[in-house]
């Protein structure tokens, strides 16, 4: 892994509370749980900009809804 | 880029010896251009053969339309895409894109977990057995997997990998689940 920086973090208190039940629920800690928000945050930035949408599609009805990202 | 470089060794076949070599954590414009001048004519070499002993092709290497160049392109500078590849005898042995994003862990206790997926991997023509009488070295594709399993232990996945193996590589898999160093993790 390439060198690491530090960086401080100011949240609200809501924010705080949502990083924490998520990095609980996914079993990361904070640093990984953002770092991977990072990756994705990225990946789904790239690919509107390559002219592609984003959908969430229900299981089992197949319904699709698009996650409009403005 | 800065690429991270580790000290690795392959089995060499011929002298039935390890050989040093380097695992990049990157697949680097090397790698492209040792896949254009030495894989992909390797590989049409083989397969012409293939053909001229009568192999139906549904035999021949199902990996052959890959194009390492467009693949890495398109994923230049994600970073949920890091690449990964081996350097031996000044030569490109192995290449491998993994995807720490896209896919989660489906068996019921690790439901929902990240999990690094290996997309794409595959080892030198000359290295495969299906393609050549002596495989020049091996450890390639055990290799690529521990890295992938480090990766996942470096992001907190606890270790977790997945993918979804073309059918002729069923039988490495199956080792190295059952027999290889896949057991240590």
């Amino acid at each position: 892994m390439n060198t690491r920086k530090t960086m401080t973090l100011n949240l609200t208190e809501a924010e705080m509370q949502v990083l924490g039940s998520l990095s609980e629920k996914k079993d990361l800690s904070k640093t990984a749980l953002l770092r991977q928000a990072l990756r994705m945050y990225q990946l789904i930035e790239a690919r509107l900009e390559n002219g592609e949408k984003l959908f969430f599609e229900d299981e089992k009805t197949k319904e699709k809804a698009e996650v409009m990202m403005l | 880029m800065t690429v991270r470089v580790r000290q690795v060794h392959l089995l060499n076949v011929e002298r039935c010896q390890p050989e040093p070599a380097e695992l990049w954590d990157a697949v680097t414009e090397q790698q492209l251009t040792d896949w254009e001048n030495e894989w992909v004519p390797e590989l049409l070499k083989a397969i012409e053969r293939l053909e001229r002993e009568g192999i139906e092709s549904r035999h021949w290497p199902q990996s052959s339309h890959w194009n390492w160049r467009k693949k890495v392109e398109a994923l230049r500078g994600m970073l949920a895409s890091p690449g990964f590849s081996i350097v031996c005898d000044g030569l490109t042995q192995g290449m491998m894109i993994v995807d720490t994003v896209k896919k989660r862990c489906r068996i019921d206790n690790q439901k929902g977990k990240p999990l690094v997926y290996v997309e794409f991997v595959e080892n030198a023509p000359w290295n495969r057995r299906e393609l050549c009488d002596s495989p020049r070295y091996r450890g390639v594709g055990s290799i690529l997997m521990r890295a992938a399993i480090e990766l996942s232990v470096e992001s907190e996945f606890g270790g977790r990998i997945g993918l979804h193996s073309l059918s002729q590589a069923h039988d490495f898999y199956a080792y190295l689940w059952h027999d290889g160093p896949w057991r240590r993790f």
